[in-house]
């Protein structure tokens, strides 16, 4: 593991990375404040960090604060290396943000369990990060496909209406549906239809920019959003998805088989008067219009009149 | 070369007798790798003389709040090394710069003078006895 000592006096330095070299750490020696602040704000910084109250440029209390001030970064252990031991002076260091203390001279077998000691904890804080991390994937994408979720999409696709607005730009909404799925179902089994579902999720989202949004909108739904997008290419970039699903068979734990889709579009420039309820819905429609013209196709969502409301015209 | 260096005079009476620089604990403390000692024996000679030479100008200007840095910074060399005497009168001399008692400092700075006087010779010898 890296660990950090910074030590302004030389003997004290080269004597702790030894003995620390000598317990299996990865040593960064620094000799004043200054340069313990640049090591741990480094790319891959050490998340041990020893550090001698008093150096020059910044002392030990100064390289706390600072750490402490990002709290974005990745958690670091800090010790504070003293002669300072009254109690005055030892809250102030823990008040400044650093985990432990230590007296010098220090033992070195207490120094070695005193770091053991902030290994376990930065090992129970990476936990945590990583079920945090776990949870919050959990809650905002789809199981089975790992595409953004129908709330999460929604709320995307509300949001890039409304930048579209205020930036007069054009925001594509694709949905699109996998044709006779139910029969795939029936036939193949639900396995199959599961390994249909998450080929198809990772087709579309490669073949959409980086910045475009695929979700899981329903059973065999999925919704793309292409933002930022020239209106005159919607329904070229929609008939691309399309042909793309359908131009090679989808890979199954059995034998590949050929997918189709249905694609209804709408371009946001279309839907200015309109909610994002009413957008889906007009999307919906043209989605439904494709099945209806014998699926495998690509159709335009009409504008209607928005609904009648007692409110005042409602945008997304 | 275990045992320690000092030739100071100990009292009879007393139970344990702390010596002026316990060589064989530092030893210990660095698993007896004398290549190491060596190697800190020498950054010692190096930055103690600076150290000194610097605390005498800081006194001869009465700057004791430098005095009381450069005097903390030996405390803790010395210490790191197990120079007892030597370690001491530093802290002496840090306590007195802290407490800007210009006359304690004085007389601190000439008993840290005396270890070291004493203390040196022993440090050529161990960088000898290695060597060799």
């Amino acid at each position: 593991m890296k660990i950090l000592v910074a030590e302004d006096d030389t003997l004290s330095r080269v004597m702790l990375q030894k003995s620390l070299e000598r317990a299996g750490y990865e040593v960064i020696a620094v000799n004043d404040g200054a340069r313990s602040i640049a090591a741990l704000h480094a790319d891959d910084p050490p998340r041990l960090a020893l550090l001698d109250w008093v150096m020059p440029e910044k002392d030990g209390i100064e390289v706390c604060r600072e750490v402490r001030s990002h709290r974005d970064r990745p958690y670091t252990y800090l010790i504070l290396l003293s002669s300072k031991e009254s109690k005055r002076e030892i809250v102030e260091g823990l008040e400044a943000g650093a985990d432990d203390y230590l007296t010098k001279p220090y033992d070195e077998e207490e120094l070695k369990a005193r770091l053991r000691t902030g290994e376990r904890i930065l090992e129970l804080e990476d936990r945590l990060v990583e079920a945090r991390e776990n949870m919050r994937f959990q809650a905002t994408h789809d199981p089975l496909t790992s595409l953004w979720n129908r709330g999460v999409i929604e709320e995307l696709l509300g949001r890039e209406i409304r930048r579209s607005q205020r930036e007069n730009s054009c925001t594509v909404i694709i949905l699109c549906d996998v044709d006779h799925f139910k029969q795939v179902n029936d036939q193949y089994g639900h396995n199959i239809g599961d390994d249909i579902l998450r080929g198809l999720a990772r087709r579309l989202q490669r073949s959409v920019r980086s910045y475009d949004m695929v979700g899981r909108f329903g059973g065999e739904e999925f919704l793309v959003i292409l933002n930022r997008c020239d209106p005159d290419s919607a329904m070229t970039r929609a008939e691309n998805l399309r042909a793309v699903v359908a131009k090679k068979p989808f890979p199954t734990r059995a034998n590949p088989l050929p997918v189709t889709i249905s694609v209804g579009v709408a371009l946001s420039n279309d839907f200015q008067q309109h909610n994002l309820e009413e957008i889906l819905a007009a999307v919906d429609e043209a989605l439904y219009s494709a099945k209806n013209a014998g699926r495998n196709c690509v159709r335009r969502a009409q504008v209607t009149k928005p609904q009648a409301t007692n409110e005042a015209p409602q945008t997304v | 070369m275990n045992k320690p260096l000092s030739d100071a005079p100990q009292s009879k009476n007393a139970v344990s007798v702390q010596p002026d620089w316990d060589v064989q604990e530092l030893l210990e403390r660095l698993e007896q790798d004398r290549v190491f000692l060596i190697e800190l024996l020498t950054i010692f000679r190096q930055d103690s003389d600076k150290s000194i030479t610097d605390a005498r100008t800081q006194l001869a200007n009465h700057d004791l709040p430098k005095l009381e840095r450069t005097a903390h910074t030996l405390k803790g060399m010395m210490r790191n090394l197990v120079m007892h005497r030597a370690a001491a009168a530093a802290s002496d001399l840090e306590s007195a710069a802290r407490e800007r008692n210009l006359q304690r400092a004085t007389t601190a700075l000439q008993q840290l003078d005396l270890a070291m006087q004493q203390l040196l010779p022993e440090v050529e010898a161990q960088l000898t006895e290695v060597k060799v």
